[in-house]
């Protein structure tokens, strides 16, 4: 029996490790067939499993706790009356 | 690789229009990253505001319906390597060789920080991420935020920034490394005891 085909693998052979194939389904980056290439991967593999939640868990505290700033009022308007000036310039 | 620039002719009319409408609903995200990179409010008033007055400059040089977003952030990274980097004693730490050198090698596998625990994240409050990420060093702060923040993909962070696609990865994936070790420095003087499982 041949392996199943590992669709992470680039064109120039190159066989992907494990932290690079959980980087790409961590950012979106990989395509449906690696994404269930990597699912059943990771039934195998506690390193991938134990990391790729802990990496999730990173990721969604950085989005809800992090940059959530508004900018000031005055900075809008001073930017746009030093547009309006600049147009009437 | 590079795109060839095409001008394009808006009257007085659509030029407001694009200002308006596709480049100041990005404010508050251009108000973050540019915090983000310079760690002052002040430098982050100058630097958007010195932004938003070069998108407009340079409008013409902005295809409308495009990526405005990426667009604005380029700007601003650029103005804050040629303006305000400058005004740092501090040259980079960043060596991208050995980044590159790390990231191919073998031990890209090993665990880097077997003690970090998703239940001792959980009980962070955002002061400590926040921390963790502000002390990286600044090129290793910025992939975080465009990836893990804004949402940009590889492809866009590296017209960002500048870089080839495999650098993006490889520099996301050392950041990465460093805010988790961050992360478990806090979790330990938070009183954790980190145990193996
Ligand atoms: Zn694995």
């Amino acid at each position: 029996m041949t392996p199943p085909h590992n669709p992470f693998i680039l064109a120039d052979g190159k066989k992907p490790t494990c932290m690079e194939m959980l980087q790409l389904i961590l950012d979106g980056e990989a395509t449906a067939e690696q994404q269930h290439y990597f699912k059943v991967h990771m039934d195998k593999c506690m390193p991938c499993f134990k990391t790729y939640s802990l990496d999730a868990t990173i990721k969604e505290l950085l989005q809800d706790k992090c940059c959530k700033d508004v900018a000031p009022a005055e900075l809008i308007e001073q930017i746009k009356l030093q547009i309006s000036q600049n147009q009437a310039g | 690789m590079e795109e060839i620039v095409t001008r394009q002719h808006y009257s007085e009319q659509e030029k407001n229009d694009i200002f308006n409408n596709e480049f100041l609903p990005h404010i508050n995200s251009m108000y973050n990253f540019g915090f983000r990179l310079t760690l002052d409010r002040d430098d982050t008033k100058d630097l958007v505001q010195d932004t938003y007055l070069k998108a407009y400059r340079f409008v013409e040089s902005f295809q409308k319906g495009t990526n405005a977003k990426a667009w604005l952030f380029r700007i601003l990274k650029n103005s804050f390597i040629n303006d305000y980097r400058k005004k740092t004693k501090e040259p980079s730490k960043v060596d991208y060789q050995e980044v590159e050198t790390y990231y191919n090698s073998e031990d890209v596998n090993r665990q880097i920080t077997p003690d970090l625990r998703v239940e001792s994240l959980k009980d962070m409050i955002g002061d400590e991420i926040s921390n963790a990420l502000n002390s990286l060093d600044v090129d290793f702060r910025t992939v975080i935020i465009l990836c893990d923040l804004e949402g940009f993909k590889y492809e866009e962070m590296a017209k960002i920034l500048d870089i080839p696609i495999g650098t993006v990865r490889s520099r996301l994936h050392r950041a990465r490394a460093l805010l988790k070790e961050k992360l478990s420095e806090y979790a330990k003087t938070m009183g954790y005891k980190n145990t193996e499982l």
